[in-house]
């Protein structure tokens, strides 16, 4: 059976996103991977806004409620180590009870250290990224916030990134 | 989005998500699609082979995938009945932007309330 990307949808939504028009490029940008899985340096990044409740603060919800239109367009960093109870959740349009039991649901951070311990990946990078999915413009993601990331996981010579919208 | 720009950069990237629908018509590298609810992307909090398998199922596509926007799946059972899933994600409070446009279509009733 094929995924239905529609299955967990209000019928309603699922009819509105059905329609949108969505900008496609023209070539799809592609960095082969260079090595076997277990010499590849991994990182982490979700679309779930959660962040680091002692070191950084919540994306921006209160904006978001005064401009449903807006969208906090910032990142924040993810340890590896970070406690569970330390997981903090901004993101208005899922219930994020689950991620705050489990944060593996959306940024495997113990699943990945399991791998690395495992020897099926080379490493897990000390530090992954978290976004807020909810973007109704994009245009600062690209222009600073997407480029941003990824110089970041460059200055760390990671080779993979694992991508895990909400 | 975020993949293009990564691999631009000179990372490989594989995401996965629920909606390969979306990722398709964007043009993401590579796309592992799992039928999951929303908020959920690796599975049940606390399921560790669910994650696990789901994981392992994007590793083998990141390892295998030859050119730009390949696509595979995973099957996954997920163990709550798809009406009661379609609840559970959901925010408990609406978000802004639903909010918003439940108060518009209520402002375009209440015109045409009146015009009658």
């Amino acid at each position: 059976m094929p995924v239905d990307s529609f299955k967990y949808l209000p019928r309603s939504i699922a009819a509105y996103y059905q329609t949108l028009r969505v900008e496609r490029v023209d070539s799809i940008p592609w960095t082969p991977l260079s090595k076997p899985l277990n010499q590849c340096r991994f990182a982490l990044v979700t679309t779930a806004g959660i962040y680091d409740k002692a070191r950084e603060p919540p994306f921006d919800a209160g904006r978001e409620k005064r401009e449903p239109m807006w969208g906090d367009p910032t990142y924040r960093r993810i340890r590896r180590d970070l406690a569970q109870g330390q997981i903090g959740a901004s993101h208005l349009h899922i219930n994020n009870r689950d991620i705050l039991a489990d944060v593996n649901i959306v940024l495997p951070v113990n699943r990945f250290a399991e791998l690395e311990e495992e020897g099926v990946i080379g490493s897990l990078a000390a530090v992954n990224y978290s976004l807020m999915g909810y973007q109704p413009n994009t245009s600062e993601w690209r222009a600073r916030y997407a480029p941003e990331v990824a110089g970041l996981l460059k200055d760390e010579a990671l080779d993979a990134v694992l991508l895990t919208p909400a | 989005m975020l993949a293009q720009t990564f691999e631009e950069a000179g990372l490989s990237t594989v995401m996965v998500t629920m909606m390969p629908f979306w990722a398709e018509k964007m043009g993401t590298p590579r796309t592992l699609g799992v039928e999951v609810p929303f908020g959920h992307t690796l599975g049940m909090p606390g399921d560790r082979e669910m994650q696990k398998m789901i994981i392992r199922a994007a590793l083998s596509l990141l390892e295998q995938a030859q050119q730009p926007g390949a696509m595979s799946e995973v099957e996954v059972e997920w163990p709550q009945p798809s009406d009661q899933a379609r609840k559970d994600w959901q925010p408990l409070e609406a978000s802004p932007i639903i909010k918003m446009m439940r108060e518009q279509a209520q402002a375009r009733a209440e015109g045409r309330r009146q015009e009658t």
